[in-house]
């Protein structure tokens, strides 16, 4: 009896992963399109567990060349089963340059675009409101050159 | 109770044949030769590695820059397809996977859909040949090219496609194969932009040569990993010569602070920071002329 629920457990791991893997492609998929008009480059899928009380949230990190006189568009698609709602933070160096949600008004972004004067290397930070867990999709599309 | 587990296993086993066909199952894969995984100690590390990798080049901008500025297109920019049966070793496919991922984003942003056939046929080879075919999704494709429907979609699953493989590769022990691919789309963009620069000579292109200045640091740098490997540091070397002749290409910055508008409804940010590159007509001409000698040999090796 104990190996049949083994196998059924590994059954519903193995399950359970690809319906994951599954469900992340249609996500960047559906939000590669949400972008509109412009050409898919990237797609940065995040998972996250939830922040400790009192903690920094967590967050990942993805780093990429942007190049000089290039508009880019900064998408983010929060997984509609995820707790936390995502936030993509654009960052060069020390310096934030953009984000999908403005403290100041509290006011959330489908996507921004970035105006990139200055070819170099660019990071891009993921994570959730509230250190909440979350799943959430981040996509780097090309708009057009200035 | 053997009968229990008897029937569990079969279960497994018609549940996992009733999956979709459309995109094979990771743990699907053949053993992976010796020959294609990495070896030997990093000299910096996968999480840096990774920092650097994303984007570094990417087959889309330079093609669309070349489309902008108004140059036709023309298939002599073009790696042939003719000599598969020469990329015969790992090495070889990966690189000449990436020059032809980026001959790939030449041709979609052309929409040249009739040679699109032919290059993601090539493209499936040496997919294939490096067991990373499951992730190009070639029916789909072939069908979009051949309907010439939907150039969106074919875009999107071009270059989904490449990102795929270079996610796995990246994360199954084998950047070296990878690195090579970004070393290839690299080489096709320069390569292209040059050939453009040197018939139809424009400040834009030029500053977007120059430019490579940057990234071509970096990817010495993720090539140097793998130096130990006599390919490998050839290839290397190769890139240096290049390397060498941006010497006196120099880059400044303006410095000025970001700012965030919002232009019907949407968010903006608005650099001030700005980078200008400064690379004299001669210089121009002598990277042009050694990126086509080198590119030329690399493909043909």
């Amino acid at each position: 009896m104990k190996l049949t629920i083994k196998l059924i457990v590994i059954l519903l791991i193995i399950f359970g992963v690809n319906l994951s893997a599954q469900d992340n492609a249609q996500l960047v998929a559906q939000c590669a399109a949400n972008a509109g008009n412009v050409t898919y480059l990237k797609d940065f899928v995040v998972k996250l567990d939830a922040g400790t009380p009192g903690g920094k949230a967590p967050t990942a990190k993805f780093s990429m060349v942007l190049s000089k006189s290039t508009v880019y568009r900064f998408s983010i698609c929060t997984s509609p089963s995820s707790e936390g709602e995502g936030v993509l933070q654009l960052w060069e160096m020390n310096n934030m340059l953009g984000s999908s949600f403005m403290t100041a008004t509290g006011k959330d972004y489908p996507f921004f675009d970035f105006k990139c004067q200055k070819t170099g290397v660019y990071h891009v930070f993921i994570s959730f409101k509230d250190g909440k867990p979350g799943d959430c999709v981040g996509i780097l599309s090309f708009v057009k050159k200035l | 109770m053997i009968k229990r587990i008897f029937y569990i296993l079969i279960g497994i086993t018609v549940l996992y044949s009733c999956r979709s066909g459309g995109e094979k199952p990771q743990d699907s894969l053949l053993e992976i030769p010796d020959s294609v995984l990495n070896e030997g100690v990093l000299e910096i590390s996968e999480e840096v590695m990774q920092d650097i990798v994303q984007n570094i080049s990417s087959p889309v901008e330079m093609a669309y820059l070349v489309k902008e500025l108004g140059v036709p297109f023309s298939n002599k920019y073009l790696s042939p397809t003719d000599n598969l049966e020469d990329m015969n070793n790992s090495f070889k496919q990966a690189f000449n996977l990436g020059i032809y991922g980026a001959d790939l984003g030449y041709l979609n942003m052309y929409n040249k859909t009739s040679i699109v056939i032919d290059y993601i046929s090539s493209i499936k080879v040496l997919s294939d040949a490096l067991k990373v075919g499951q992730f190009f999704d070639f029916t789909t494709l072939k069908r979009l090219a051949q309907n010439n429907q939907n150039l969106d979609s074919l875009m999107y699953i071009s270059v989904h496609s490449f990102n795929q493989m270079d996610k796995y590769l990246r994360t199954n022990n084998r950047s070296n194969l990878s690195a090579l691919i970004v070393a290839g789309v690299w080489m096709e963009g320069l390569y292209l932009a040059t050939q453009v620069a040197k018939e139809a000579p424009h400040p834009q292109l030029a500053e977007r040569i120059g430019d490579q200045k940057i990234l071509l640091n970096d990817l010495i740098l993720i090539l140097e990993n793998y130096k130990s490997d006599k390919q490998f540091k050839a290839l290397i070397d190769d890139l240096k010569v290049i390397k060498d002749e941006f010497k006196d290409v120099t880059i400044t910055i303006e410095k000025g602070e970001p700012e965030a508008i919002e232009e019907d409804g949407m968010l903006v940010i608005v650099q001030n920071d700005v980078s200008i590159v400064h690379i004299t007509d001669e210089r121009l001409k002598s990277i042009i002329n050694k990126t086509e000698e080198i590119r030329n040999r690399l493909i043909n090796l």
